[in-house]
């Protein structure tokens, strides 16, 4: 029996389940009320964010408001718009009374109109109706009574209660007439009315486009339409739809002051009384770069493909975010957010939008190159000539092979038409034979333009460190261990990254590069002026890639090695080569038989041994040879005292004597020098280094042109996953000091298990997934520690982040066919050579030197602004001036625009492939057309002449006084272009913009303004005084100057300077302090030009 | 211990059934025994009083003067149901409102998840192809549960305990299915949920499920262990030993048959008695492999160039 007594009553007839009811129904209306509240808000945080949205943006707008409309009135004060404002009045009261004539004939025809318009839409209807049925009868008799029903309704009359009272009756046809009528008559009432308001229409939209024009913000009303759209905002999604690329972002439904016309600040949308903008404060936010939104308009492009995360997801922050373990692409963060620029722009080298850079995305794409990066990962775009090269040497060896095979055929075929039996067959084969010699010439001619093409490319084809082969020649042999050892405690900031060798490692290495160097004997060179070669270092030029100096006393740029301990290391006859010019090399190399080619090679076919971009085939084989360095180190056109000098400057940079390192005398062990080869190729070295045998070595690392893309479960986070995960205390994987400060958000806290996490460690210290795991030397991660800072860390993060392989359609990658493409291109030439070291592109754009002090107080010794070059120089021209700076063939130690200057244009011996890249790239940047076709420039009449020289000459303008003449003693204070260059190379309407005002082409030109004005007929004038020749001329006097410069000989040039007074004392008045320009005060023409007629 | 690791597989959407598995099971059959054990009493109850057998007709309760006899299903049945009806709806609400469905990000042919895990219902089954051959583990085995739970009805010559709980009038069906669902079916589950980890590996509860982690295991066929090396040799010890586990185990059967319950032994015919012997052993023979696959890495038993057991 149980244990429990049996109760009385039965238990189950007898328990009462009243209160379990109650509390379940209780229990079920709460959770009902739950879902329902779940369903509405709960499910749509949006909404909390569209009201939240409403009540801080209608605050906002309401200050926004009285201070644009105290502006407005500020505006409403001006006299100009009082006169506007008394237009429109008056116009408003000419116009009132036969207005109000016109509006109220129109309000009676529009009533009349009406009270037909009811009867006749509903006769009509019926009509309609019963033709219907006619049209779909069956039977002829069915029809036929319809037709008679229909005519008898059209003949019933309709009665029409006109407004003033009066009663009509019409039949159908008389009533479709009336309406007519009516219609056509207010039609005629309403045109009437427009033209008499016309006068006061038009001169209202006058007055408030003056005020439009002269607000800065917007205008009261606009805030009033703003304010209006805010107080009758309906909570709903805001959605960017666009089929053709799969975009579907409701983004905005919460982000709904991205798109609004003003500023939005988090500070402005925080509540009063808070000190921290909240979380809807942060989402409301205008876009940071409204220009951007322009370029890709988001109802085209979505926010999605730019910023990542989930755009369809809107049931929460992190979901929307793409913040979940599940969505594989989560939106970028802050810091990282150019990364979205590279998905699509991955063909573009800078990144420019008006003036604004992006530098973190153009930082990371420059790194990526600079590092060497691409010595060791592919990625496409990067370093396409090896590649290209080994394409093109195929083909080679194809050819050849085919036109061997020709041959032989030829022959057996000759050999059977001898043998043949009948002359029909003999001709028929021997018309074969010649076939396949035609063929032949058709063969070499391919192979020709492989060479030319390979010429090309071997010439663009560069190394990111020096040429290894040469290592003999040029370095201190005890030197190269103590280098290898760490790169960065020799010299901080070396491209060459830091391999954690093991002593043995670095010994084997060594021993290997110096055995397999050339042992050539190199030119001795007697010392030079130290002194003499420190000037020349410091205003050549040489600082806008190279520094000088440690630490702070640091100058220069770090576009090249650091000098600073040069003295240490290197070979005095090798520096002298190579600062005179540094492309030349020890012996040629030919890719086609993989080797150096050497004297003997010359010897064997009776040829002298020279060898460069002239002499570039090889004597064995005929193809194209390696004849440069591999280094973009142009050469400065200096004669050899110079480079003697410059080198023996150099070799006085030494902390420490050359003597002083230890004996190395291991390296020419010949045992170590297989296992040194085993690591050389192991550690890629052959990446960024010429190394004798491993010219053809591939690259070691993986391929990283879609690296962000890749499912993070392939990122080997080793013992580290779990922590990554997790976050936390101990989950920073880093312990070294100098790699830890490497991480742009310093030491983990948070889980960092993503790409940017990956990519962040990785890079600051790239070992880092070693850290625990027991693994053997070949084993262990070979990527070196490239010593980067902070930002750059950042920069090459945001550059791998958004190597990403997208779903959009191709239409939305950058890739244009127009002249867009040419600065595309022209830009990584632009990048690969420094360009900007030494000349501004962009506005704003700093140089290297700009930034020396030794400029500070000379700023025209700066090499020239090339803002507008494509518009200033005869494209033909530059390429000429581009492959030769000299622009001369003999007198080469000098700059062929500009002697004057002391920093030289180097000559960078570039292809012809890269020679048509930059010169098409300053022709798209200056938007001119291509091909160039020069306008034609007028030859001028004696009398012409006789007064534009009066012009040239004039006191007041000494054109001559700065500009080069050609005259060595003259030349040497001049400050300008020879006008002699004029008519090769300048476009003359960009001489007539710049005469005229050459601040706006190039600001801080120590060119003078002003020396035109415009008259009140529009002619411009001479500012000076003219002789009275002018008188009655009705011409531009800038282009008449103009026309007179395209025109000018030596001879009448000679004439001009010899006839003008030489006086030095007077170039102050053109050649003012430049420290002038540098201060910032607005450069206006000298007082003798302006002082009057300003 | 490692309670974050633990926390995120019970926590994860998909395992919250199973969470929920373990105390519904051991509540539903507390419930059962509880209610089995009153019954039996008040069989016993019954049985010494045949008046009062005769009278009864409700279970649990003996009779008691005054009470009905029998009563309605409206409402005394139907108001209990319909309580259920309600709890049931607000466990779903909550469920749903509180869980979303557990998607995960597109599928990618390039890249398997690990571990992939069948639906949680799945996981028995994906558990047995560590212990067997796919063909046996995915087609043989599940085929022949299925059949299994088919014939019930015609092996199954117990007329008594239909309908009620009850523990006496049928040991043997219900300890073999606590045996076969409870134990093995939903352990099963279990250890596919909690303890398969990456690589399918067996990690301990609180045990971090590293994906880096190795180990080292050799399994053996067990003809190996005997030295057996022809193929020929391996068929026929094999057939030898799964055969002898029927016959041995079918000998156990009988016996037990004979002497515990010789009355059902009696109602069977020798079809259904074979029949009901073969199923049983079979059951019995997957914990078995399993142990041998797990403590003495053992892979196979039988091999022959067809199929491996």
């Amino acid at each position: 029996m149980p244990e429990k007594p049996i109760p009385e009553q039965d238990p189950i007839t007898s328990k009462s389940y009243a209160a379990h009811y109650v509390i379940a129904t209780l229990i079920l209306m709460a959770t009902l009320f739950w879902a329902l509240w779940d369903e509405a808000w709960g499910q749509r945080p949006w909404k909390a964010f569209q009201d939240t949205w409403k009540e801080r943006y209608s605050a906002f707008l309401n200050t926004a408001h009285s201070k644009s409309a105290a502006s407005e009135n500020a505006v409403e004060k001006t006299p100009d718009y009082q006169e506007l404002d008394a237009t429109v009045k008056k116009a408003t009261e000419d116009s009132a009374a036969a207005a109000k004539q016109a509006r109220e004939k129109l309000d009676d025809a529009s009533a009349r109109l009406l009270a037909v318009q009811s009867v006749f839409t509903d006769r009509r209807a019926y009509v309609n109706a019963l033709t219907y049925e006619l049209e779909t009868s069956e039977s002829q008799s069915a029809k036929n009574s319809k037709q008679k029903e229909i005519d008898d309704y059209k003949k019933e009359k309709a009665t029409v209660e006109f407004p003033d009272g009066s009663k009509k009756q019409f039949t159908f046809p008389q009533l479709e007439e009336t309406y007519n009528d009516i219609r056509d008559e207010r039609t005629k009432l309403s045109l009437e009315l427009g033209d008499v308001l016309k006068p006061a229409t038009d001169a209202r939209a006058k007055r408030d486009e003056y005020v439009t024009d002269h607000m800065v913000d917007l205008t009261p009303a606009q805030i009033d339409g703003l304010k209006t759209k805010t107080a009758n905002w309906d909570a709903k999604i805001v959605q960017i739809n666009v089929a053709e690329a799969n975009i579907v972002d409701r983004c905005e439904s919460c982000h709904m002051g991205t798109r609004e016309p003003l500023k939005i600040t988090e500070a402005a949308m925080t509540p009063k009384g808070e000190k921290k903008p909240d979380e809807y404060a942060a989402a409301f936010v205008s876009h940071t770069d409204p220009e951007l939104l322009q370029i890709h308009d988001p109802d085209k492009f979505g926010c999605s493909p730019c910023h990542q995360g989930n755009g369809r997801a809107t049931t929460s922050v992190e979901k929307a975010h793409g913040n979940y373990e599940h969505w594989l692409w989560p939106l970028y963060p802050k810091e990282n957010a150019q990364a979205g620029c590279q998905t699509c722009h991955s063909a573009d080298m800078v990144l420019v939008s008006g003036d604004v850079q992006f530098e973190t995305i153009n930082g990371g794409k420059d790194l990526f190159r600079q590092r060497g990066c691409m010595g060791c990962h592919r990625y496409e775009g990067y370093d396409k000539e090896p590649e290209d090269l080994n394409n093109i040497g195929q083909q080679i060896k194809q050819i050849e092979q085919q036109k061997k095979d020709n041959l032989k055929q030829t022959a057996y075929l000759m050999k059977q038409a001898d043998a043949a039996e009948s002359n029909e067959e003999a001709n028929k084969l021997n018309e074969q034979a010649v076939d396949l010699r035609v063929a032949n010439s058709k063969l070499d001619g391919r192979l020709q333009q492989l060479d030319f093409q390979s010429h090309s490319l071997m010439q663009d084809q560069k190394k990111v460190g020096p040429n290894l082969k040469d290592v003999r020649l040029k370095l201190n042999k005890n030197w190269i261990p103590v280098w290898l050892k760490k790169p960065s405690d020799f010299r901080p900031t070396t491209k060459m990254p830091n391999f954690r060798l093991s002593d043995h490692q670095i010994q084997a290495i060594s021993a290997f590069i110096w055995q397999s160097g050339f042992t050539d004997p190199l030119p001795k060179h007697k010392p030079g002026n130290a002194e003499h070669g420190k000037e020349l270092f410091e205003t050549r030029g040489c600082l806008a890639c190279h520094s000088i100096g440690e630490g702070d006393q640091m100058q220069g740029g770090v576009f090249a090695a650091n000098l600073s301990r040069v003295g240490e290391k290197a070979n005095y006859d090798y520096l002298v080569r190579w600062i005179h010019n540094a492309r030349e090399r020890t012996r040629p190399y030919c890719p086609y038989e993989k080797k150096d080619i050497g004297p003997e090679d010359y010897a064997k076919k009776g040829l002298p041994y020279q060898f460069d971009l002239e002499h570039s085939r090889c004597p064995n084989d005929g193809h194209e040879l390696q004849v440069q360095n591999m280094t973009v180190m142009p050469s400065l056109r200096l004669s050899p005292e110079d480079a003697e000098d410059i080198a023996t400057f150099l070799m006085t940079q030494k902390k420490q004597e050359p003597s002083s390192y230890a004996d190395a005398s291991f390296m020419d062990d010949p045992s170590l020098k297989e296992e040194g080869k085993k690591w050389v190729r192991h550690f890629g070295c052959a990446g960024c280094h010429e190394i004798a045998g491993m010219e053809d070595e591939g690259r070691i690392g993986t391929e990283l042109t879609f690296e962000g893309s890749k499912p993070i479960e392939r990122l080997d986070f080793a013992l580290f996953t779990e922590p990554a995960q997790r976050g936390g205390k101990g989950s920073e994987p880093i312990k070294d000091k100098d790699d830890l400060a490497r991480l742009p958000d310093g030491p983990a806290s948070k889980p960092w298990y993503n790409h940017k996490g990956f990519f962040e460690h990785k890079l600051a210290e790239p070992n880092v997934y070693d850290e625990g795991m027991v693994k053997s030397d070949t084993e262990k991660l070979r990527m070196p520690n490239l010593h980067l800072s902070k930002e750059q860390v950042l920069d090459l993060t945001t550059f791998l982040m958004g190597s990403q392989e997208t779903s959009l359609p191709q239409s939305y990658l950058y890739k244009p066919g127009d002249s867009r493409h040419d600065i595309q291109e022209g830009w990584w030439v632009i990048k690969k050579y420094n360009c900007m070291g030494c000349h501004q592109f962009i506005p704003g754009q700093k140089t290297i030197l700009m930034g020396l002090k030794q400029y500070q107080d000379v700023q025209e010794q700066l090499p020239p602004k090339l803002l507008t070059e494509g518009a200033r120089v005869d494209p033909e021209w530059l390429r000429k001036f581009l492959s030769n700076p000299s622009l001369s063939t003999t007198d080469t130690n000098r700059n062929g625009v500009r002697p004057y200057l002391k920093v030289r244009m180097p000559t960078f011996s570039f292809s012809d492939n890269e020679l048509r890249k930059l010169v098409r790239f300053f022709q798209a940047l200056s938007q001119q057309p291509m091909p160039y076709i020069p306008e034609e420039v007028p030859t001028l009449t004696a009398k012409e002449t006789d007064m534009a020289r009066s012009l040239f000459s004039s006191t007041a303008a000494p054109c001559l006084k700065c500009h080069a003449t050609g005259d060595p003693s003259h030349d040497k204070i001049a400050t300008a272009p020879n006008f002699l260059l004029a008519k090769e190379r300048l476009k003359p309407d960009w001489v007539e913009r710049w005469i005229t005002d050459p601040q706006a082409v190039s600001p801080g030109t120590s060119m003078p303004s002003g020396l035109f004005r415009q008259g009140p007929n529009g002619q411009y004038v001479f500012a000076g005084p003219t002789p009275p020749s002018f008188n009655g001329y009705a011409g531009d006097h800038h282009k008449l100057l103009t026309d007179y410069i395209f025109q000018l000989t030596a001879e009448e040039q000679r004439r001009v300077a010899a006839s003008m007074p030489k006086a030095k004392a007077e170039m102050h008045m053109w050649g003012q302090p430049p420290s002038a320009v540098q201060s910032g005060q607005a450069r206006r023409p000298s007082q003798a030009i302006s002082g009057g007629s300003r | 211990m490692d309670w974050r690791q633990l926390w995120e597989i019970c926590s994860a959407p998909d395992n919250v059934p199973i969470v929920g598995l373990i105390p519904l099971l051991i509540f539903y059959i507390y419930l059962a025994v509880r209610q089995a054990r009153a019954n039996d009493q008040l069989i016993a109850q019954l049985e010494a009083d045949p008046a009062m057998a005769k009278t009864h007709h409700r279970k649990t309760w003996p009779f008691k003067a005054g009470w009905q006899k029998e009563v309605h299903v409206w409402p005394f049945l139907l108001r209990v149901e319909f309580l259920g009806a309600i709890i049931v709806t607000i466990i779903l609400m909550i469920w749903s409102i509180t869980l979303n469905a557990p998607l995960e990000e597109p599928a990618n042919p390039n890249l398997t998840m690990n571990p992939a895990k069948a639906p949680w219902y799945f996981l028995g089954l994906q558990e047995m192809l560590v212990y067997f051959d796919p063909w046996i583990a995915g087609v043989v085995m599940p085929t022949m549960i299925i059949i299994g739970l088919m014939v019930i009805p015609y092996i199954d010559t117990n007329p008594l305990g239909s309908g009620y709980y009850t523990w006496k009038q049928r040991r043997f069906s219900i300890s073999t299915f606590l045996f076969g669902f409870i134990i093995m079916w939903v352990s099963m589950i279990l250890i596919g949920t909690f303890i398969r980890g990456p690589g399918w590996q067996w990690f301990w509860p609180g045990q971090t499920w590293d994906h880096n982690r190795l180990i080292y295991e050799v399994n053996r066929d067990l003809p190996d262990i005997f030295g057996i090396t022809s193929n020929l040799g391996k068929g026929i010890f094999g057939a030898i030993v799964v055969g002898g586990f029927y016959m041995l185990g079918g000998g156990a059967v009988y016996s037990l048959f004979r002497r515990r319950m010789p009355k059902d032994f009696q109602r069977m015919s020798l079809l259904q008695f074979s029949l009901m012997t073969f199923l049983w052993l079979t059951m019995v023979a997957l914990p078995i492999k399993m142990g041998l696959r797990l403590l003495w890495h053992i892979k196979y038993v039988w091999i022959t160039p067809w199929f491996n057991i």
